[in-house]
């Protein structure tokens, strides 16, 4: 009876190191199966505190900038080269004015800036007005010390664009409200939300590949034409400083 | 001392006499100058009714006919839409102004000077809106019916609400340099 006894304290079950084994196996298979999805998670929560924080980001960024600024260059170093080969026109970039706008009619039908710099400045009529973010409008009319600028947004501005992604020329049309309207005479054109449109490259008022806008909304009412609202990149009514771009188209 | 006296007697004398020529030159100042605050959806009051009509109810239809006519072209010189015009908005308003009679009840008259500029300033704004849609007639007519008409209606109410506060401080102020004068 005795050995009986024995014999079953030493069977393997009985010990706990031996369970101990087990359960660290079982737990290996588990991470194992789960492709360490377990040591990854724990180690996310315990490497939390030496992560890289605010000021690896911004250094990041800064990089990132700068990537982008030398690749912007080389793109338009390219740009005027390739137009150059093919005898397109050209944008003299620089030849900018830099002004500030003194007086600014943003409402209702009159959409109009003025700015601090004038004939005696070098500004001529013709000349294209830019902001943060791309195109506001043309200067319409010098006197010695300012030039007036008719917006893009005004009624009498129409201005021919184009839709880059569907490789489309349009009219962008002033309607006396901040969404200018842009018409494409094709009923058949893909135009959708959220297209960027830039100054035509066939158009003889604007030098090429300005920013203009981007598209808010579609109306295709009209039967044989689309229409389009745009929504702005440069906003008038809060920029206080332009650039006066002297083009010669 | 006495020099000093005479030549500030002889300055309130000028601005006096000059009270309506020196608020005239001031309309296309604040036309240009456009303060974003006073402005509803980006409009703003239809500043030079607020002129015209004290003085066109002061001097008469001709009278305000005429200065209707210049305020016109200085307005016109300072926009750039070549294409229209304000004269003949402001030429009708200047004539339909004079042809008020002032009122004897103030509380009245101030109120009526809001419904008076109110009506001046959507007979402006349709004349404008007339022009653009002749010009426009091909192209987007259909595209600019609705901002003209939120342009017309915020400008309607932002010049019937200010007008009560300012034509009747510059009807007092015209009424007093004229029995001034004479």
């Amino acid at each position: 009876m005795l050995g009986i006894r024995r014999i079953s304290n030493s069977r393997w079950w009985h010990k706990k190191k031996n369970w101990l084994f087990f359960a660290i196996f079982l737990f290996l298979v588990f991470v194992r199966i789960s492709k360490g999805a377990f040591y990854k998670d724990f180690y996310y929560f315990i490497s939390k505190p030496f992560w890289p924080g605010q000021f690896q980001k911004e250094i990041v960024l800064e990089s990132i900038d700068q990537e982008y600024l030398i690749k912007l260059n080389l793109l338009t170093k390219d740009n005027i080269r390739l137009r150059q080969i093919l005898s397109l026109q050209e944008s003299s970039s620089d030849k900018h004015i830099s002004a500030a706008v003194i007086s600014r009619k943003t409402g209702s039908w009159w959409r109009q800036i003025i700015l601090n710099k004038g004939s005696k400045d070098g500004v001529e009529i013709g000349n294209i007005v830019i902001g943060p973010g791309g195109l506001l409008g043309r200067v319409k009319n010098t006197s010695l010390f300012t030039s007036s600028v008719t917006l893009i947004t005004s009624p009498e501005s129409k201005l021919g664009v184009w839709v880059d992604r569907i490789q489309i020329n349009g009219l962008l049309v002033g309607l006396g409200d901040d969404y200018p309207s842009l018409i494409l005479y094709s009923k058949d054109a893909d135009i959708k939300v959220g297209d960027f449109v830039s100054s035509s490259p066939a158009s003889t008022l604007l030098p090429p590949n300005i920013p203009i806008g981007i598209v808010q909304s579609i109306d295709e009412t009209l039967k044989s034409k689309k229409t389009a609202k745009i929504s702005l990149l440069a906003k008038p009514n809060v920029i206080d400083w332009v650039q006066i771009l002297k083009v010669n188209i | 001392m006495g020099t000093n006296f005479e030549s500030k007697y002889l300055m309130k004398k000028f601005l006096t006499k000059k009270l309506s020529t020196i608020s005239f030159i001031f309309i296309p100042i604040i036309f240009l100058w456009h303060p974003n605050w006073l402005g509803f959806l980006g409009v703003q009051p239809y500043w030079p009714l607020f002129w015209l009509l004290p003085w066109s109810m002061i001097n008469g239809s001709i009278n305000g006919l005429i200065f209707g006519l210049f305020l016109g072209l200085i307005l016109d010189s300072l926009t750039l839409n070549e294409s229209f015009t304000q004269i003949p908005g402001l030429i009708f308003c200047g004539f339909l102004f004079g042809r008020i009679k002032l009122h004897s009840d103030i509380l009245l008259g101030h109120f009526r000077y809001g419904l008076i500029c109110s009506f001046g300033s959507f007979l402006c704004g349709t004349f404008y809106f007339l022009q653009i849609l002749f010009r426009n007639f091909s192209d987007s007519n259909s595209l600019i019916l609705i901002p003209s008409i939120k342009n017309i209606l915020a400008e309607v109410f932002l010049t019937g609400f200010f007008a009560p506060f300012i034509c009747s401080h510059l009807l007092r102020m015209f009424k007093f340099s004229r029995r001034k004068i004479q």
